[in-house]
């Protein structure tokens, strides 16, 4: 199973981290800065694939795709295939650009909500959800649609006080 | 339900019962519809009382068969109502309501997972039961994973049984995305047992080929032109789960997929193109690899992984390299692996450090006797510009494979003394004691040794583990440089000297200790010498360092006692030969948590097949590089005795003693020091360190004797690795797994039992460089089984695993068992043992369920002995139930949970087979006293007496934790002879009256 997807900027600040199975709140600063400077250092043409086993324990490895000024990685077990790892962060990326038409650190920054809910599109409790960007694209859209419709009517707040007011 | 108390709807509903035709009923639906949609329009004042009303009125007008087209918000939003009967009446209309409408069911599933991840239970019933009856893919999707992750999460909570039909059903789907997610529900399934979803595999195979040859795969699921790549890449995840493939024509079709995917895919320009059809064929590769394919297509796969690791992609560089490392278990392979040796190498040097790390992997597990030389080499090169984050783990891993695979001694000392000079901070103290050892007991190498560390010291700034070392064995050996120029004891000791004021204080010592040695070696004595050495005690006699001081002291005394100094300071012993604590340290190294993965399930499966591959590690550790052991100290006689009481199933197996001869590794240090330092704890490792002292005390040939081995001890000069009697008994329960193992060979046993036959493979692996003569293999049978053993050859050779079928046939029930005797010889010893083989009274039982209906009628017809026996067994094992119950599965006698009211009493069933009795119901209960542990009531019954007597007895044994006393007569005469307790008992216990009732 995938066991966390992190996006941080090339000076390390996490602009996303979501855990599936293990560490908690506290630990996340944590491992983006140990991650982050594991990742800073490596080259421009050298593999996506790093030990992670002295992070984040055994049976865990990593994969990071760099993106402008994004790092984007994700942490899983030996149940995954390593390439298809791969692509799937270039599905979420993928998926941001055509969301956001043409993403940058910026959008991912203001938006956290949004990216939130396209990786729960994307991923779901550790396993692959989807993996059609235009799905991924749908579903995103239809959320967004029915959360602006869901504001304009105050559903249980409002009815709740009628009912008091009764 | 509160429908009593909502008046209009109950108004609605009997106006519609009292229309008289479909006009009128449509009128009033109309009517009402149009109410309600005014009521929904105009929010202000709606009571969620007037909501639930009109939600339920929709309701019924769906029911009727009116489409309803607007209100699904408000039923939707009763979802996230705060209180109980809104939430219902919203989770239901919405499950109703809404499985074909789009937009509304997504908004209601972010409600639903709120409430399945609230705290409320009755919150999170309602979520699920909705999700399971909506057929919409997305959540189906959703729920699939839902089910996945509890049942990861807590797989005893989610009740997997009868799973196996819905799952085939659910791998019918068409949609891809769902397919996806059932495919991974699959896969966590399969990894927990794959016996119950035999039916899923055709399926598994006819969607990777739809996948494979793209037909019907929608558009939007295509990668990069790559049909799904994922959902590709998860179904033969999910094959690999599967042991095999028996049906041929599933087999054929896989294999055409497999080979149309390692056969179409190329290295192209698109980074993500390349990726995700490269995804897709390293699974294929791990899935030919698992299916043990044919060997023309193994060959294949490593050529493709040979092109592999020389591409400029990096990724594919990286994953060839680790696919390589895998396919290292694959025995057929390796010679063609070797053929790449020159390219991994050059991956040494890659620049990123990833890849290096996999080509160091590849290298360790690609070493053998052939190309160690070679490999250690590069590795000891590479060791110089190696990062420092990797330095420690290439120093060890070169220490070890020149151990494991030294092609002659003195290259292993090279390699060791290298590795110190190059890299001595990452030079463990673990690894120069060991070449200490080795130098100490060749006596051929002790000259090159001392010679070798001459060299070193002449060399101007040397790393401290290296002034140990050489002032180790130039102390020890030094005097046999003699007549070499610049060797005499005078300037050894100036040389070694130099290097003091250099060294901490833990190396003061040692070279406190050669000092001894020299002035003891200078005969007739030097008097410079004496002098100079003699003050270095004096200075140190005062040394702020207890150890130092104390062996300045002694020294100092005991060199003036002349003559008697010889005997004290001689040559020091050789060491008991042991396991390299390297080797272990390095499969420390390489433990990991016991995650399920397909491949680890298939290293597991390997080395319990006990597949001595020639450059893999054993299961059970690799023992030393036991061709240059020449002596061994048997062990204390006392220690034997202990063990042999301890284990008293070992004596069976005669000349073999079951003595596990390792002591703990933190001793090495006080095998090197304990001997030098004068007053060492009198344990059995300083054993002749205590011989030396009392040879002072006149007995000066007392050293002489320690070191060579009685005549007598022969036999037993090859110690077993581990314990025979346990193996045994962990075979009894499993399938496969060792036998035997020691030093120089290792028996693995693989069995399969069918009814009253079965077959059992012994692997006979040859652990060594040197082949292994007069190799015998006689089964000695009980007279209850026929057994026939193919042909043993006579010489095993070096490094090399024979395979030696043996079939079986049960003719009668009886607890004997089958014994090997097995002897072989290496060098001159001559190595002899009895084994018993696991062909035990279980493997022919076939666990059967029986339902309370048949049980009941069977336990009742079979009454009294001798067709039903009871016994009282004390001295139990305690256990759990559960333990016991698990145990009893083990054995093969199923557990029927919940059939005897008792909780603390277990019933069991079971099929025996043999050709006497054919198949044979067997009924066993257990009554357990929850009081006291160790005893219980054991109660048999079958349609054969002697069968009865011997399941009974069979059981007892592995109940009773120590079984010499029951099993005293080897042989016992299968005579059904009633054991129960007089009936006395059978009416007090209260237990008799309950196995009355059943």
């Amino acid at each position: 199973m995938i066991r966390s997807v992190m996006v941080m900027n090339t000076q390390g600040k996490p602009r996303l981290a979501k855990f599936y199975d293990f560490q908690g709140f506290v630990l996340v600063s944590l491992l983006n800065v140990d991650c982050d400077t594991v990742l800073c250092s490596r080259a421009e043409n050298v593999s996506n694939f790093l030990d992670a086993a002295s992070i984040f324990g055994p049976d865990s490895s990593l994969v990071y795709k760099h993106y402008a000024t994004l790092y984007f990685v994700l942490v899983f077990d030996s149940s995954e295939n390593e390439l298809a790892m791969l692509d799937l962060i270039q599905v979420f990326v993928e998926t941001l650009d055509k969301c956001f038409k043409n993403v940058c650190e910026l959008d991912i920054v203001f938006n956290y909500s949004k990216i939130h809910t396209i990786l729960d599109e994307m991923i779901f409790g550790g396993q692959v959800l989807e993996t059609s960007s235009t799905e991924l694209v749908k579903a995103v859209e239809e959320i967004s649609r029915l959360e602006s419709a869901s504001n304009s009517i105050t559903l249980v707040p409002k009815s709740v006080s009628g009912w008091r007011n009764r | 339900m509160a429908l009593s108390g909502m008046r209009g709807l109950s108004v609605f509903i009997s106006d519609i019962r009292n229309c008289q035709n479909k006009e009128q009923e449509r009128l009033r639906v109309d009517k009402e519809l149009g109410n309600v949609r005014t009521r929904f329009k105009n929010e202000k004042g709606l009571s969620p009382y007037e909501k639930k009303k009109y939600v339920w009125k929709m309701l019924y007008i769906y029911m009727l068969g009116y489409d309803v087209d607007f209100g699904h918000m408000e039923a939707v939003s009763l979802i996230s109502a705060p209180k109980y009967p809104e939430k219902q009446v919203g989770y239901i209309v919405t499950a109703c309501l809404l499985n074909e409408n789009h937009d509304f069911l997504r908004l209601a599933i972010n409600t639903v997972r709120n409430d399945i991840i609230g705290r409320n239970e009755t919150f999170q019933c309602l979520a699920l039961t909705m999700i399971s009856s909506s057929a919409r893919p997305l959540v189906r999707k959703k729920a699939a994973l839902c089910l996945l992750r509890l049942y990861r999460k807590n797989p005893d909570v989610v009740n997997v049984d009868g799973w196996a039909d819905r799952m085939a059903q659910l791998l019918d789907e068409r949609d891809l995305g769902v397919l996806t997610s059932s495919m991974s529900l699959l896969v966590a399934l399969v990894s927990n047992n794959h016996e119950a979803y035999w039916s899923c595999l055709p399926k598994c195979v006819k969607t990777l080929e739809r996948l494979a040859r793209n037909q019907d795969v929608p558009q939007e699921y295509t990668y990069y032109g790559i049909p799904s790549p994922w959902l590709q890449v998860k179904t033969m995840r999910a094959l690999q789960y599967f042991p095999t493939i028996e049906d041929p024509n599933t087999r054929r079709s896989l294999f055409e997929v497999l080979q149309r995917i390692l056969m179409g895919t190329d290295v192209v320009k698109n980074v993500n193109k390349n990726n995700a059809s490269h995804a897709v064929l390293f699974e294929a590769l791990a899935l030919v690899m698992h299916l043990d394919a044919e060997k023309e297509m193994m060959s294949q796969c490593v050529a493709l992984l040979g092109k592999f690791i020389a591409v400029r992609e990096p990724n594919i560089r990286y994953l060839g390299l680790e696919n390589m490392t895998r396919m290292l278990l694959v025995t057929d392979v390796q010679d063609i692996i070797k053929r790449h040796q020159a390219q991994i190498i050059t991956s040494l040097k890659d620049p990123d450090i990833s890849i290096r790390r996999r080509a160091l992997d590849l290298l360790y597990g690609m070493c053998d006797v052939t190309n160690a030389k070679d490999i250690v080499e590069e590795i000891l090169q590479y060791l110089s510009t190696a990062e420092f984050a990797m330095r420690e783990e290439l120093s060890l891993k070169a220490a070890i494979l020149a151990e494991k695979f030294a092609p002659d001694l003195s290259w292993y000392v090279d390699v060791i003394l290298q590795l110190i000079d190059k890299a001595g901070d990452f030079v463990s103290d673990d690894i120069w004691f060991r070449v200490v050892q080795f130098v100490t007991n060749n006596e051929d190498l002790q000259p090159y040794a001392a010679a070798k560390a001459r060299e070193y010291l002449d060399k101007p700034a040397i790393h401290e583990t290296m002034v140990k070392v050489s002032a180790y064995l130039i102390g020890e050996f030094g005097h046999l440089l003699a007549r070499r120029p610049g060797c005499s004891l005078k300037e050894l000791f100036s040389i070694i000297h130099e290097k003091l004021p250099t060294v901490s204080s833990s190396t003061i010592p040692i070279l406190l200790s050669t000092y001894a040695k020299i002035l003891m070696h200078a005969q007739p004595p030097e008097p410079e010498l004496q002098n100079l050495i003699w003050a270095i005690f004096n200075k140190y006699e005062s040394c702020i360092d207890a150890e130092i001081q104390q062996r300045a002291v002694e020294y100092f005394a005991l060199s003036r006692k002349g003559a008697a100094l010889m005997d004290i300071l001689a040559e020091m012993p050789k060491f008991p030969e042991r396991q390299s604590s390297l080797i272990k340290k390095a499969e420390d190294i390489e433990v990991d948590t016991a995650e399920q993965s397909a491949i680890k399930l298939r290293a597991l499966q390997q080395t319990s097949n006990a597949l001595v591959v020639t450059d893999q590690r054993p299961a059970n550790g690799t023992p030393p590089v036991t061709q240059l052991s020449l002596v061994k100290v048997p062990s204390t006689s006392s220690n034997v005795d202990h063990h042999v009481a301890d284990q008293g199933l070992s004596q069976e197996n005669g000349t073999l003693t079951t003595v596990d001869p390792q002591p703990p590794p933190a001793d090495l240090l006080g095998d090197l020091l304990g001997p030098l330092a004068i007053e060492g704890p009198p344990s059995a490792d300083v054993q002749p360190q205590q011989n030396i002292v009392s040879g002072v005390e006149g007995v000066p040939n007392a050293v002489e004797a320690t070191a060579i081995v009685p005549v007598g001890e022969q036999t037993n000069s090859v110690q077993p690795i581990g314990s025979i009697a346990e193996r045994f008994q962990a075979l009894c329960v499993k399938d496969s797994g060792v036998l035997y193992e020691d030093p120089y060979i290792q028996i693995g046993i693989k069995a399969e039992w069918r009814a009253h036959q079965g077959r059992l493979v012994l692997f006979l692996g040859n652990k060594n460089t040197n082949p292994l003569l007069s190799v015998q293999a006689i089964i000695l049978p009980p007279s209850h089984l026929k057994l026939e053993l193919s042909l043993v050859p006579e010489t095993i050779p070096p490094r090399a695993q024979v395979q030696c079928p043996l079939e079986i046939v049960n003719l009668r029930p009886s607890r004997d068992v089958a014994v090997l005797d097995f002897s072989y010889k290496f060098g001159n010893d001559m190595v002899n043992c009895k084994l018993r083989l696991p062909a035990v009274l279980s493997k022919f039982l076939q666990p059967i369920p029986v339902s309370a209906e048949e049980f009941f009628p069977q336990w009742r017809s079979l009454s009294g002995p001798p067709l039903k026996l009871q016994e009282v067994v004390r001295g139990v094992k305690p256990m759990p139930l559960l333990d016991m119950a698990n145990l009893f599965n083990s054995l093969r006698l199923m557990v029927s949970p919940g059939l005897d009211p008792n909780p603390n009493n277990l019933v069991a069933s079971t099929t025996f087979y043999s050709e006497s009795t054919r198949a044979m119901l067997c009924l066993a209960r257990i009554e357990t006293d929850p009081a006291d542990r160790t005893q219980l009531r054991l109660t048999v019954a079958s349609g054969d007496p002697t069968l009865t007597f011997e399941l009974k007895e069979f059981i007892k044994e592995q109940l009773v934790s120590i079984p010499t006393a029951s099993r005293a007569p080897a042989p016992a005469p299968p005579a059904p002879q009633p054991t129960s307790p007089p009936a006395a008992a059978l009416t007090d216990d209260p237990g008799a009256l309950l196995a009355g009732l059943l």
